[in-house]
């Protein structure tokens, strides 16, 4: 058929040929290539082949298998970890520095450094485990339970007094007057009007007190002044010698006084001691301040009369063993008391309203 | 660093002078002792945690560029550490370690009861649960238990473990939310070394009681009989593990015990011991004896309702044998329907069908012959009696504290008197004045009686002037008695007058927290007094409504 003018328009209308493009038909080092390729055939006809395929059909015929997954090492946490004797005489641990230099091993860092003594004393003397008092159990005695019960009411009664304590500081005592918008302005006025009678003492007040007289001019002090004055400081001090010669000499009678003195001073610094003494048994008794937080005791786990339970099985546990255990380790100050970190905000949150409820607010 | 405080034992120091080591402010901050840091610092298991760090990062790098085979690859050889050097160095010898040994257990079996969500990892849960269960194995077997108290917030047990005695506590099994003001990643590291530690203990007390370790099950022929049994239970890989955990096995020996004669054991008289001290540490000896047998011969059923594993613990602790529903747990040894149960225990109200021959209790039996001693006469725990108390046995009263009944008639049960016979007759007693007066005699006041009588009787006698020699020896008697507590009261007195101010003051505060404390254990004899009587008039009351 035909073809189309649109394609006929399209095909090349010149007279000049177009360029041969020469780098299609260049090869980088084309001829040394050809060379190579044709030095190659030549090889397999005579049986070489060249290394990379040596070496492949060597490792096929080895057998060509996937190397062997390595088990992924197993830490601390492995279910199914293996335990040894870590505390008799031969042990994993210290096989290797068995029968070495001890001075060789330390220079070495292959065996550890020893560990102070300081850290071998427990921080606290609270025992690991507390056991919950007797009201606590899941069936307790009368007694035990109000006992209870009555702890419990005790440390809620505090907390109520507490708060009343601050109510109580920040209510308006009965029968004062609020100050209104008068007496403010009134108290504020106070002074600044002005009235016949305050001007004229105030007159008389500034005049005294006007400049002194001046001071008396000084002569040249003559040697005799000189001479006497230093006769007079001489005198002076010796007989501060004297006395001080004097009253030591004199202290021999007043022995029994001194004695009792120092007995006293004596009594004084030992009763300091020992209340020094209590109060660093007292802190320790108690957990020691860590942290930011103080130690806060944990809520007595306590069921109402009501709440007991008829039997074991429908007892309901109160409290948790969890709370409990990370409270004990607060407690025994082997950790800092902790709280949930807080999410706080970079910037502030901005409230847009919709375009339709600004109209109508 | 924290974590590696914690591993390490170092804890945070509170300093004397606050305002010194912080450079002038109060603040209230952590401080640790600068010695105690640069000890850290030769620890190798740092530079573990620099290697995990940066395997972290090159983790989320890859997994942030998609390249999954970098990402397996990198887990493949993800670092680890162990912190086996860390438990020698912390506790040279055994014994510092078995001191250590309540808050490691009570940590791992709190962990053993999480649930497996993503919390916390895992294996650490597992392993907690592997090592738990080998300890109670081996309480089993050594029969160390000595204390059950139940709670309100979960199970305190107390054992003997070579000599020292370990508290722990375990929760309940029924699901609890966790508490939100937890930090888990602190409690997770502690329990990752008390794990380490308590493998090893295990270890070590496991060689001592000279069994197999990791312990495996006495009698092939069991294990044989039973794999179609235990595919309906768990895995194949878990089954060991649930088998174990049913606490129903023997565990294996590592060497054959011989059969030895129990030769007695010389006597060999310590220094420094009276004949006295002596005796009554071999009572002591003989009663443990007896403890460790107390259940023995017994064959015990648990119901679906009861709490298996404690009790299936303490039960076997003591030489019992138990089993349960099939449906239960693996492990059953025998069937409801087997003649020779001697106790079964059951929790609820009313039970329909009774065996002739077997004792239907409620679990509270088992909790209280084990703080006893001895087992308890059954028929307080009858299914749908109202129990006795569940007394603590971690209490121990103090003269002049207050100790209620039921602990009075406890320790006469042990000391062997029948105090149910007595209780009894009482019992009838008060019943026949009822019913005829409607007022109870205090028995108080029937002594008081008797003793009027006998007054009167000697009163008469010697009018009528029979030999004087008895009722003369009487009187000398008290009055001697008497005269000599007049004299020491008479010194007492005196002495109190001679007393400085100083010393009287305080002598007066003391005597005033003693009576203080008499005072509140009257009160409270009285309030029980109160509670008893209101509680026989509800009785009664009841009784007259069936009546009618």
């Amino acid at each position: 058929e035909k073809p189309l003018h649109a394609d006929l328009i399209l095909q090349p209308d010149s007279k000049v040929p177009a360029p041969k493009d020469i780098l299609a038909h260049q090869v980088p080092n084309g001829r040394k290539e050809k060379r190579r390729q044709l030095f190659w055939e030549k090889q397999a006809e005579k049986g070489v082949l060249p290394r990379a395929e040596r070496r492949l059909q060597a490792r096929l015929q080895r057998g060509g298998g996937v190397p062997p997954d390595r088990a992924p090492e197993k830490g601390r946490s492995d279910p199914e970890r293996s335990f040894y004797d870590i505390w008799g005489a031969d042990n994993p641990l210290e096989r290797p520095l068995v029968g070495q230099d001890s001075w060789f091993l330390q220079q070495t860092k292959k065996q550890r450094v020893k560990r102070p003594a300081r850290l071998q004393v427990k921080p606290s003397q609270v025992p690991a485990v507390e056991v919950i008092a007797a009201g606590g159990s899941y069936n307790p005695t009368f007694e035990d339970h109000q006992a209870l019960l009555l702890r419990a009411h005790e440390v809620e009664v505090k907390k109520v007094r507490a708060e009343e304590k601050v109510e109580r500081q920040l209510r308006i005592p009965a029968g004062t007057q609020l100050p209104t918008a008068e007496t403010v302005l009134q108290e504020q006025c106070e002074g600044l009007l002005e009235e016949s009678g305050d001007e004229e003492d105030e007159e008389a007040a500034a005049q005294p007190g006007d400049a002194a007289k001046p001071a008396p001019r000084r002569e040249k002090k003559t040697e005799q002044q000189r001479r006497r004055e230093k006769e007079a400081r001489a005198l002076e001090s010796q007989q501060r010698r004297e006395k001080a010669a004097r009253c030591r000499r004199q202290e021999i009678f007043r022995l029994r006084w001194l004695r009792r003195q120092v007995t006293r001073w004596e009594a004084e610094l030992l009763r300091r001691r020992q209340a020094r003494l209590a109060k660093r048994r007292l802190k320790d008794a108690m957990p020691r301040r860590l942290g930011r937080l103080r130690y806060e005791d944990p809520y007595l786990e306590v069921q109402l009369s009501d709440e007991l339970p008829d039997s074991l099985r429908t007892l309901k546990p109160e409290g948790s063993v969890l709370h409990d255990r990370f409270k004990s380790l607060q407690k025994r100050n082997l950790i800092e008391p902790r709280e949930r970190a807080k999410f706080k905000r970079r910037y502030r949150l901005k409230y847009v309203e919709k375009r339709a409820f600004r109209e109508v607010t | 660093s924290r974590r590696l405080c914690i591993l390490k034992g170092i804890y945070p120091h509170e300093p004397k002078h606050k305002k010194k080591v912080n450079k002038g402010s109060t603040a209230p901050r952590t401080f640790y002792l600068l010695k105690d840091i640069k000890f850290l610092l030769h620890e190798p298991i740092v530079n573990k945690f620099r290697e995990y760090k940066v395997f972290v990062r090159k983790l989320r790098k890859a997994y942030g560029k998609g390249e999954w085979s970098t990402v397996d690859r990198l887990k493949d050889n993800k670092p680890s550490y162990k912190l086996d050097h860390i438990v020698k160095e912390r506790y040279p010898t055994f014994i510092d370690a078995l001191r250590d040994l309540d808050d490691a257990l009570s940590m791992c079996f709190l962990f053993s009861t999480f649930p497996r969500s993503g919390k916390c990892h895992v294996q650490t849960i597992q392993l907690c649960r592997r090592l738990a269960v080998e300890f109670l194995n081996y309480v089993i077997a050594s029969r160390s238990l000595r204390k059950v108290f139940l709670s309100i917030k979960g199970i305190y047990y107390q054992a003997e473990v070579l000599g020292q005695p370990v508290t722990w506590i375990t929760p309940y099994a029924f699901a609890h939310d966790h508490p939100t003001d937890v930090d888990y990643r602190v409690m997770a590291t502690f329990t990752e070394f008390y794990t380490t530690l308590l493998g090893f203990v295990n270890f070590r007390l496991y060689q001592s009681l000279n069994l197999l370790y990791p312990p495996k099950i006495d009698g092939q022929a069991d294990i044989e009989l039973k794999p179609v049994e235990g595919q309906e239970y768990a895995m194949d890989s878990e089954s060991y593990l649930e088998k174990l955990s049913a606490l129903s096995a023997s565990l294996a020996r590592a060497v054959a015990p011989a059969h030895e004669e129990e030769a007695e054991l010389d006597e060999f008289p310590v220094e420094g011991e009276t004949a006295e001290q002596m005796d009554a540490k071999k009572k002591e000896q003989e009663a443990l004896e007896k403890h460790k047998k107390l259940f023995e011969g017994l064959r015990f059923f648990l119901n679906r309702e009861v709490p298996r594993e404690p009790l299936a613990f303490i039960i076997r602790c003591f030489g019992g044998q138990v089993s349960w529903d099939k449906s239960l747990c693996i492990g059953a040894t025998y069937d409801v329907n087997d003649p020779s149960i001697t106790h079964q225990i059951v929790d609820r109200p009313r039970v329909e069908q009774q065996v002739v021959g077997r004792y239907y209790l409620q679990p509270q039996w088992v909790f209280d012959s084990v703080n006893a001693k001895l087992c308890l006469p059954v028929a307080d725990y009858f299914p749908g009696v109202l129990l006795p108390p569940h007394l603590s046995p971690f209490v121990t009263e103090q003269e002049g504290d207050y100790i209620p009944p039921e602990k009075l008639k406890l320790l006469a049960m042990q000391r062997g008197e029948n105090p149910d016979e007595e209780s009894e007759e009482e019992e009838d007693e008060e019943d026949d004045n009822d019913k005829e007066e409607e007022e109870e005699e205090d028995e108080s006041e029937k002594e008081e009686e008797m003793k009027l009588k006998k007054m009167e009787e000697q009163k008469t006698q010697s009018n009528k002037m029979l030999p004087v020699k008895v009722t003369a020896g009487k009187l000398r008697l008290e009055d001697k008695q008497r005269l000599e507590q007049e004299q020491q009261s008479e010194e007492k007195r005196l002495a109190i007058m001679m007393m400085k101010k100083r010393e009287k003051y305080l002598y007066k505060k003391i005597m005033f927290g003693k009576k203080r404390k008499v005072r509140e254990a009257n009160k409270l004899a009285a309030k029980r007094k109160a509670h008893d009587t209101a509680v026989k008039e509800e009785k009664k009351k009841s009784k007259k409504a069936r009546r009618a």
